[in-house]
């Protein structure tokens, strides 16, 4: 404390730290309160576009309709088809190249450089390059299948619902292991040595190690993972986009691509409106299940 | 455990990286070759997984125009839709332009705002960061309409400045929020000594602070250059032409048409992927970090 000097103007405090925040404040809020107010509006209203001059009131119309329409449920059904393929194969795959790259081997130090590649390039370039390995006249994957013996002739893989399904999986899987193992890499370094030097000294060997201490302790990581992935897997957009365009029949029109379609090629902004609010609704579930979880894990606290 | 058997394990462990480096790098390697062979060798059946023969007429043709060599079998109109792909070095400079502009817009908006949620106590200042940080959470999909209709009113349409603003509004939480938390770690002791010496807090940030933060500022500027430069919902909506769209873009509408030469949009996707790679390579382990901050911390 120095009592010679005399505290700073309050004031002048005060309108450095408004004339500071106000820019990014000011932005954020353009793009978030307008939005949302436009959203809500427009979703109680009718609004179509061959009658741009009469949008009236009509309530919960679009809603109801929205959520009456069978394409809006089954949009849900392949969300949560992707989500529940998606997630778990991710997770796991991320929990099995996190111990590759915690290994003490050059090959580990090797593998985290190249980790972060599929992770560093735009979605829809991966997109691309995946449609095109499972491309029914070009495709690596035909070729490699073919060569080896399995196909007879190229298959259409992204023409096929189930299979489309798959290869977006596959693509989707691929851009996001590389974050899923750097988050299980970072818990598993958070595990102290002498935990397992102490098992090694009880005589348990390896598997019992990573039953008894690193699954236990990578529980909360876990949990954060697969909230954190479904989210993911909600907004995805751009790999349909780039390989299958939501088809075929609608097979991988995921949640976030629907609406997108529906906003764009049916003209109905009520309509689109309301599955926007629908969509965000539903995304800040999971952002309170999400924080809720975060706020449990004492590990990572600041 | 007995010397031996860590060798079996240490073989184990490397048997399963090379695996795992395959899987990861295979994507790259067949799009790499994809762009130095002619149309035709890339259409064999089965394919020849070391090429045979190797062309730069693809790259070529994206710098120069000059028509790879074999175009008159495949058709006029191949040729024609494959032109597209040219645009991709006007749409990446107009990617990197306002990349590194939402990167340096991110330095200094957020760091500003950062330093004073981290160090003022003012009036307000909690439901701001709290706002700030929530407007994140918005899913591009439901405000894409209202984005459009805001640029649009603002006669921003197909304009970098759209792009600008948008990218920074999704990235400046971000960045406030990482240095804000940054921030508060640094001791205040040395600031407030030049503080009581007549420095301001702007002078106190600039001199003091940031190179001490220097690797967090090098962090929250990849973020935002990346998440710029790899954007495409936004992009698409609210750019039209070549004057301002993005090489996502233009990658993505060239290569979904079914008529387009393969060979030419795989120079395109080599070309696009060069800048965000040498990025991850460079900030490694900053991104690393702030991946892990990003989704584990409140």
């Amino acid at each position: 404390m120095n009592l010679v000097v005399p505290p700073r103007p309050k004031y002048r405090e005060a309108r450095y730290a408004y004339a500071t925040v106000l820019p990014v404040v000011l932005l954020v809020a353009l793009f978030t309160l307008y939005p949302i107010g436009f959203a809500v509006v427009t979703s109680l209203r009718e609004v179509v576009l061959y009658k741009p001059e009469s949008t009236p009131f009509v309530g919960l119309k679009n809603y109801v309709d929205v959520i009456r329409s069978e394409f809006f449920t089954s949009a849900w059904g392949h969300t949560l088809t992707f989500a529940a393929g998606a997630v778990p194969f991710a997770t796991v795959l991320g929990f099995g190249i996190a111990h590759l790259l915690n290994a003490r081997t050059r090959m580990a130090s090797f593998l985290n450089v190249t980790i972060l590649l599929p992770w560093a390039i735009p979605t829809v370039i991966s997109g691309i390059i995946w449609a095109w390995i499972f491309n029914s006249s070009y495709g690596a994957f035909n070729g490699a299948l073919y060569s080896l013996g399995v196909i007879e002739r190229y298959v259409p893989w992204l023409s096929r619902p189930t299979t489309a399904l798959l290869s977006v999986l596959f693509a989707h899987v691929w851009k996001e292991v590389p974050l899923t193992s750097i988050l299980y890499l970072a818990a598993l370094q958070a595990i102290p040595d002498e935990l397992f030097d102490a098992a090694r000294a009880d005589g348990a060997g390896a598997l019992a190690a990573l039953r008894h201490i690193t699954i236990p302790l990578l529980i909360p990581t876990t949990l954060i993972i697969v909230v954190y992935e479904t989210m993911v897997a909600i907004v995805t957009f751009d790999l349909l986009y780039v390989m299958t365009g939501g088809g075929p029949g609608g097979a991988t029109s995921l949640i976030s691509y629907f609406v997108y379609n529906s906003m764009f090629t049916s003209y109905n902004f009520g309509q689109g409106a309301a599955l926007a609010v629908l969509l965000a609704a539903s995304l800040v579930v999971f952002i309170v299940i999400y924080l809720r979880l975060l706020r449990s894990e004492e590990l990572y606290r600041e | 455990m007995s010397p031996r058997r860590r060798r079996w394990g240490n073989l184990v462990v490397t048997l399963l990286g090379l695996v795992v480096a395959a899987y990861i790098l295979a994507p790259f390697a067949w799009v790499a070759l994809s762009s130095i062979q002619p149309e035709k060798e890339l259409f064999r059946v089965p394919p020849h997984w070391f090429p045979r023969i190797v062309t730069a007429d693809n790259y070529r043709f994206i710098f120069t125009g000059k028509f790879p060599a074999g175009y008159q079998e495949t058709g006029l109109l191949r040729g024609r839709i494959s032109e597209k792909a040219r645009d991709a070095l006007p749409a990446l400079r107009n990617s990197t332009i306002v990349a590194l502009t939402v990167a340096l817009a991110n330095l200094i908006f957020g760091t500003i705002a950062a330093y004073t949620f981290a160090r003022v106590r003012f009036r307000g200042a909690n439901p701001l960061y709290v706002f700030i940080l929530a407007s994140r959470l918005l899913p591009p999909m439901a405000v894409a309409i209202p984005y459009y209709l805001i640029i649009n009113r603002l006669g921003l349409l197909d304009r970098y400045s759209a792009l600008i603003l948008i990218h920074s509004t999704f990235t400046l939480p971000f960045t406030v929020w990482f240095l804000t938390i940054y921030f508060r770690r640094v001791p205040p002791d040395i600031e407030e000594a030049a503080m009581v010496d007549g420095c301001t807090r702007l002078q106190a940030l600039l001199r003091i602070v940031a190179p001490v933060a220097a690797p967090a500022l090098a962090a929250t500027a990849a973020f935002a250059f990346m998440f710029s430069y790899n954007d495409f919902p936004f992009a698409l909506f609210v750019t039209a032409t070549i004057r301002s769209q993005t090489i996502p873009v233009i990658v993505s509408v060239t290569a979904v048409n079914p008529d387009v030469s393969f060979g030419v949009v795989a120079v395109a996707v080599v070309l696009t992927m060069i800048p965000p790679v040498a990025f991850a390579m460079v900030f490694r382990n900053y991104i690393t970090r702030g991946l892990i901050a990003v989704t584990t911390t409140r």
